[in-house]
């Protein structure tokens, strides 16, 4: 039997993402040129064994569930166990300090009750890491812990593990507050309960800001950070787009480049992230920058710390410029720059 | 509930494409890989697919476990479906023992039954190593109003090239007259695809017979559509004008992918209704090194180039070291290429290490397979 199953948390909000987060949640910001953050806890959990996942939805859900479907690319499309959706309340909108709200919890207590799984490994899902969650469990096992709080070298990563049977208690404990984080309920009886740390070393860092998104972001073209994140023991899975391999056209000039499947690059880019089905064309010059998938950029085009989303064309000579500090972005939104 | 079928797939996988050498000792030729992510047998799966075919057969038999395990249930190519799917058909034993395909033909005669199972009114026969992007619904449509027993796709080759193929003499209306396999003089220069839209009944009806002659190889180019022809069967072709390569030797494997450089390539791989499909790994992104110069290449996920390329496909999880050089040539998934090496109109098989320093190829003269 399997003795974990995994909670993954999107029913929060991450104003500091500002226009990134207008139209979508954290869990489905695209990251590191193919993926979505939620990508990097689900597949953790997928590769630490656990065969039952939760996801708690946002109430803005349409990308996470366009993007997870059954769960499929992570072999949660199961018969026996496998990916549960449980739908979030409306509150998360409003709650950028909770990460599990006890209504959420609540409204889906079913999940847990049906479980015979001595252990709940819950992750929020603006979490980028690779972890080995096997090593969470152990140390939650053998300390016999209630909770077991993941730190990693800035903090709580909002990450632990949790006895089913003290999750079923809070329900029982806390019938009058709903709309209150569950940890942060329970904070105040840490000291009646057994909780345990479990320090993470390796590279963990969590996103709630365009500058965190970005810095986070241009962590990727260092080798050290990326042989960290994509391990071929734990590999991250994600949903597959049958795209076709980049071509890099004659005169094109890319140097410490993270690029995915799907693009045609014939322009410059430099010390950038780019996304699935993006056009750089010749004369383009991209630099520090993250263009998400869907761009074009034009002959004559400079970006330099820009942050593009989806489905933007920068047209012929535009060029915008922010700060590595500040970083400007070009949201969904913007038509200005679109045709 | 019936699994009744009009029309389903079978592909002939069994080959061993012995004239791709090294590429082919451990894999069968469909699961030779190309264009930088896929293998051979996509463009068919693809085809079968996105022309709403979702019961398909593969029939395999030389090297098969790659394959196997590459198709697996068919997900990568939206075939698993619960009414129909991948079927993976190899040779197996019956109370008067266990024999291996003899033949193209044989392998369809063998696997009757699983025919049967689905009780189609039309079987697709096709080859698992041709690379082309096809709507069978438009054949079998030609197929069903000209009432044809069996209908061959056939497209223009160049007259001194119509000699390698089988080639067909049709009547204005497209039926078959003359058949020829290879023929030193070809009288026209319609080639036939191997691909092939039979009657059901007509297919069961002539395996069978073949399937008594002895002097038969069980093939169907050499017997069973002269056969055919003989017997007064209403054969017809079919004419495709689109891009078709079989890429039976180093040298077309090399001419054919290189011509996937072009800024258009011939097959449009991301169509939005025909895409290719493939069984992908989980790959990051590929990551370009601060000193990397890359021109003119195709490159897939997972590759990391450090050094220099130009005109070159770089494949799934390929790795170019700082310092190397890389012209010309095709670096299959998984190869390495390390500091200071140069590899010139080269293969480099799958997983293949090209060490530090060395010299591999040369831009001129024959093609080098580095396996």
């Amino acid at each position: 039997m399997n003795t974990v199953i995994g909670l993954i948390s999107a029913n929060y909000d991450t104003p500091g993402l500002g226009e990134l987060s207008a139209e979508r949640t954290v869990a489905s910001m695209p990251f590191a040129g193919r993926y979505r953050l939620l990508d990097f806890p689900l597949s953790a959990m997928i590769n630490a064994g656990i065969t039952t996942v939760g996801l708690i939805t946002p109430y803005k859900y349409r990308s996470i569930i366009d993007h997870v479907g059954a769960g499929k690319e992570w072999s949660l499309d199961r018969k026996h166990s496998g990916l549960f959706v449980l739908p979030g309340s409306v509150y998360g909108i409003s709650a950028p300090d909770s990460r599990l709200l006890i209504k959420d919890l609540r409204s889906n207590a079913i999940f847990f009750h049906r479980s015979p799984a001595p252990y709940v490994l819950v992750s929020s899902s603006n979490l980028v890491a690779n972890m080995d969650f096997r090593e969470i469990t152990e140390t939650h096992r053998s300390e016999e812990n209630d909770i077991t709080l993941v730190f990693g070298r800035e903090g709580f990563l909002e990450c632990f593990m949790i006895n089913r049977d003290l999750i079923l208690k809070v329900l029982e404990w806390y019938k009058t507050v709903e709309y209150m984080d569950m940890l942060k309920v329970l904070e105040p009886n840490f000291a009646e309960m057994k909780v345990g740390r479990f320090e993470f070393t390796g590279y963990a860092h969590t996103i709630y800001s365009v500058q965190d998104y970005f810095n986070r972001s241009m962590d990727l073209l260092k080798s050290e950070v990326r042989e960290q994140l994509f391990r071929s023991d734990r590999p991250i899975m994600t949903k597959i787009q049958d795209s076709a391999p980049s071509r890099y056209l004659s005169g094109s000039k890319v140097s410490n480049a993270l690029i995915p499947a799907g693009c045609i690059i014939g322009g410059t880019v430099e010390n950038s992230v780019i996304f699935r089905g993006n056009r750089i064309e010749p004369g383009a010059v991209v630099k520090n920058s993250i263009v998400m998938q869907g761009c074009s950029v034009a002959e004559g085009a400079v970006l330099e710390n820009v942050i593009v989303d989806k489905g933007n064309v920068i047209e012929p000579g535009v060029s915008l410029r922010g700060t590595s500090e500040h970083p400007f972005v070009v949201g969904k939104t913007k038509d200005e720059y679109a045709r | 509930m019936s699994n009744r079928k009009e029309c389903i797939a079978m592909i002939l996988a069994g080959g061993q494409g012995s004239r791709l050498l090294a590429l082919t000792k451990q894999i069968a030729k469909p699961a030779v890989s190309f264009g930088g992510k896929y293998r051979i047998i996509d463009f068919s799966l693809s085809n079968c697919a996105n022309s709403g075919i979702t019961t398909v057969g593969v029939l395999t038999q030389y090297r098969p476990y790659l394959l196997n395990n590459y198709i697996g249930n068919g997900a990568s190519w939206d075939l698993d479906v619960s009414a129909g799917g991948v079927f993976i058909l190899p040779p197996y034993a019956t109370e008067a023992g266990g024999q291996w395909y003899a033949g193209t033909a044989d392998a369809i005669y063998q696997n009757q039954d699983f025919i049967d199972g689905f009780d189609p009114e039309y079987v697709l026969i096709l080859s698992g190593d041709h690379l082309y992007s096809m709507d069978y619904r438009e054949m079998l449509r030609t197929h069903v109003e000209k009432g044809a027993d069996l209908t061959i796709s056939v497209m223009r080759v160049p007259m001194e090239e119509a000699s390698r193929f089988g080639i067909m003499s049709v009547n204005e209306d497209g039926r078959i007259v003359r058949f020829a396999e290879k023929p030193a003089q070809p009288e026209s220069n319609l080639a036939s695809m191997g691909i092939y839209v039979f009657s059901a009944a007509v297919l069961k009806r002539v395996l069978k017979e073949d399937s008594k002659n002895t002097s038969s190889d069980h093939d169907f180019g050499k017997n069973v559509i002269p056969a055919m022809l003989a017997a007064g069967y209403g054969l017809y072709s079919y004419e495709f004008d689109g891009y078709w390569r079989d890429v039976g030797t180093i040298q077309t494997y090399y001419d054919t992918s290189m011509e996937f450089l072009a800024e258009e390539p011939p097959i449009d791989l991301s169509s939005k209704t025909a895409p290719i499909m493939s069984h992908e790994n989980p790959d990051p992104a590929q990551f370009i090194g601060p000193q990397a110069r890359l021109s003119n290449c195709v490159v897939a996920n997972g590759a990391q180039v450090f050094g220099r390329a130009e005109r070159s496909i770089i494949g799934s999880a390929a790795f170019v070291a700082e310092g190397a050089e890389v012209k010309d040539s095709i670096l299959l998934p998984g190869c390495s290429v390390k500091h200071g090496a140069r590899v010139l109109r080269t293969i480099v098989g799958e997983g293949a290490v090209v060490e530090a320093g060395a010299s591999v190829g040369s831009l001129d003269g024959e093609i080098t397979v580095y396996a």
